[in-house]
């Protein structure tokens, strides 16, 4: 038993680990993405640091400068892109 | 041991001697790297460019007879930027045949006037004409520019990785704001010119080729080759509303 819980501990472990560098090349993607967002609105951010996600094509950007974006698609389907 | 600085010294002589030859060889080399990189830079610019030589092409013939009614020094000066003038624009613009075609005439017609032209003239004039027959060679064997499909480019863009989703959608709104600030044109609704429009045209497409130049370079160069056919289409009003349509 204690083999077992011992294997299962540690596939779980190789798991995580390799869960980790995915979800980390997925926030660069996301902030490489809202920073050309940005960018596009013409609005001064230089690049985004760190992203919060709110819900689907919702988030909250905040840049390298200290600005901080509400970065969504409307209603009508644009991206919008909103200081706070 | 007491021949040792000698030898040294010998050494060096022969060295100093070796890096004087070397840099007299050297010389020569720089005159010839030009045509060599313009090839590397041409299809980007080409498109663009290409018009513009087309335009253009028709003012060197102009200035080129003033110089030679002109006093020999006054003429040395327009006579070399004349000269000047077609070995630049073949390089910029050879992708079609016609600026080619065009881009020859006048360095054709530079070399039969150089006899009219004093002697201080003739001698910057001859050292000039060397650079055109050099780069209508490089111009030569470059195939014309692909027909334009914008299907596919935008089924390439929709694709690409290089852009993320929300710019994408950021993009595609942008897109649409022009087009209908086309419809608005064609509609009398928008007073505002052609030119006007053009800038930002040029504006969007720098923001596709800025996101897309690093990651997907191919699909950069396709948008740069279409840049005019684009928009020939937007500013045909014909062309825009069958665009519009589909």
């Amino acid at each position: 038993m204690s083999k077992r819980l011992t294997v299962r501990a540690v596939t779980m472990g190789v798991a995580a680990l390799l869960a980790i560098p995915a979800f980390a090349a997925d926030d660069a993607a996301t902030r490489k993405d809202l920073t050309a967002v940005i960018a596009l609105q013409g609005l001064p951010c230089g690049e985004v640091v760190s992203v919060k996600t709110q819900g689907d094509n919702d988030y909250i950007a905040t840049c390298k400068d200290g600005n901080r974006y509400h970065v969504f698609v409307n209603s009508a389907g644009r991206v919008v892109a909103e200081k706070q | 041991m007491k021949l040792e600085p000698k030898c040294i010294a010998g050494i060096g002589g022969l060295l100093v001697l070796l890096i004087v030859a070397g840099c007299g060889g050297v010389k020569p080399a720089p005159p010839a790297q030009p045509p060599t990189q313009s090839p590397t830079q041409l299809p980007i610019e080409s498109p663009r460019s290409a018009s513009q030589a087309a335009v253009e092409s028709a003012a060197p013939p102009a200035p080129s007879p003033a110089p030679a009614s002109a006093s020999p020094p006054a003429a040395a000066t327009p006579a070399a930027t004349a000269a000047a003038e077609p070995a630049q624009r073949p390089t910029a613009a050879p992708s079609t045949s016609e600026t080619v075609a065009k881009a020859t005439p006048p360095a054709a017609k530079a070399a039969p006037k150089t006899p009219s032209v004093p002697a201080p003239a003739t001698a910057s004039v001859a050292q000039t004409p060397k650079p055109p027959p050099a780069s209508t060679e490089t111009a030569k064997p470059q195939p014309p520019p692909p027909p334009l499909d914008l299907e596919s480019l935008e089924t390439r863009l929709k694709e690409t990785k290089a852009i993320g989703v929300m710019t994408k959608i950021s993009l595609k709104n942008q897109v649409d704001d022009l087009l209908n600030q086309f419809r608005a044109f064609y509609a009398g609704k928008l007073k505002t010119s052609l030119a006007e429009l053009r800038r930002p045209f040029d504006l969007l497409i720098l923001k596709v080729l800025s996101l897309l130049q690093d990651s997907d370079p191919s699909l950069a160069a396709a948008i740069v080759a279409s840049r005019e056919a684009i928009w020939g289409i937007l500013s045909d009003p014909v062309k825009f509303a069958k665009l519009a349509s589909t």
